[in-house]
């Protein structure tokens, strides 16, 4: 049988191996970048945040609070009076006594590796994902609101009021209970959450602890930081420094 | 007697679904032909296992895909005012999703915390 080449058969089998390698490799690309929320989180990831109180300025803390709330859509309640109010994130002024050095914190739900909303949840709806961001699971609460009582750092708050048009990614409702949710779905499509967004300065950074080469597990490694009420061994996932 | 039984019984039954308000995308996707949902009698039965069960994934798993997705059922379903351009909630009476659950008087709870309608800026 006559095996000579010639220059037709060449760039039809050629042409032919280009389109085909070009087509697998086009859909690996594809499945790669489809994927990435295919797949349940692990905990091979642990997300947290480090904020440097001696960086974000008292204005910096305000942009975190109306960044949250614009992106989860909270705070324009109409009927909730003073304390029925939602906050996701708060500034709370400490002062040292001693010194008289006032410093701000910008306090949100701290995403403990122990959560004690999580140990006193009567229906499990209050969860912790593998990943470690603590999340409420409305579809399962009841609003017993013991969680809110048992959360050292008061991160959590109530609904008291049927809402409307909520944040399309962000379902709110009358009767249940919600806190920081570290932007969640903004995590999973790999954007940092709302109010690490809004500060501009490295005053907070938001990332993966346990990743050596991310810029808080490098950052945590260098300066001093620390946990508020670390005496309760809850390790959480937010973390300051300069306090 | 037995025949006009089962013209009574045909109309009682398709009476449900007879005026379903299918919303604007829906329609455009039916009128074309093309099959979105494989079997419509399994979606009209087990619709709310499928969106529990994708409920749990998303929430406590972080698996954010299409499919069975709220959103999407929302966004395919809604209906247009016409005349200021706003759209209708789906679970507003005579809208699609409670046009059925309304007829079979079963309560629809999604919507105590879902946005009944897309987002702001698709409009």
């Amino acid at each position: 049988m006559n095996k000579t080449l010639n220059r037709r058969d060449f760039i039809k089998t050629t042409s032919a191996t280009t389109i085909g390698v070009a087509t697998v490799a086009s859909g690996i690309t594809l499945t790669t970048f489809a994927s990435t929320n295919k797949v349940p989180v692990t905990n091979e990831k642990r997300w947290g945040m480090l904020i440097d109180t001696n960086k974000l300025t008292e204005a910096g803390i305000d942009g975190m609070v109306s960044a949250c709330q614009e992106e989860q859509g909270w705070g324009s309640e109409l009927h909730s009076t003073g304390s029925q109010k939602p906050g996701w994130i708060k500034k709370l002024k400490v002062k040292d006594k001693a010194t008289g050095k006032v410093s701000n914190l910008a306090l949100m739900c701290q995403h403990c590796e122990e959560p004690p909303c999580v140990d006193v949840c009567p229906t499990n709806a209050s969860m912790k994902r593998e990943d470690g961001i603590v999340l409420v699971d409305k579809h399962l609460c009841i609003g017993c609101r013991y969680c809110m009582m048992a959360c050292p750092y008061d991160a959590r708050s109530f609904v008291h009021e049927a809402l409307r048009n909520q944040k399309e990614h962000m379902p709110r409702g009358k009767g249940t209970v919600e806190s920081c949710t570290m932007c969640v779905h903004k995590v999973d499509k790999g954007e940092v959450p709302a109010c690490v967004a809004s500060v501009n300065s490295d005053a907070v950074i938001f990332g993966d602890l346990y990743d050596a080469s991310s810029k808080i597990n490098q950052t945590l490694r260098t300066v001093q930081s620390a946990q508020i009420r670390a005496d309760l061994n809850l390790n959480t996932g937010v973390r300051y420094s300069g306090i | 007697m037995n025949r006009l039984l089962i013209v009574f019984l045909t109309l009682l039954v398709s009476s449900v679904f007879a005026h379903t308000n299918l919303g604007e995308q829906a329609s455009s996707i039916k009128a074309s032909g093309k099959v979105f949902h494989e079997s419509i009698s399994i979606i009209r039965k087990i619709h709310p296992e499928f969106l529990r069960h994708k409920r749990d994934k998303t929430l406590r798993q972080g698996v954010r895909t299409d499919e069975y997705s709220l959103k999407g059922c929302v966004s395919c379903h809604v209906n247009k005012d016409k005349t200021n351009n706003q759209y209708y909630s789906v679970d507003k009476k005579g809208q699609f999703c409670s046009d059925c659950h309304e007829q079979v008087s079963v309560s629809l709870d999604c919507f105590s915390c879902h946005r009944t309608i897309p987002k702001e800026g698709s409009l």
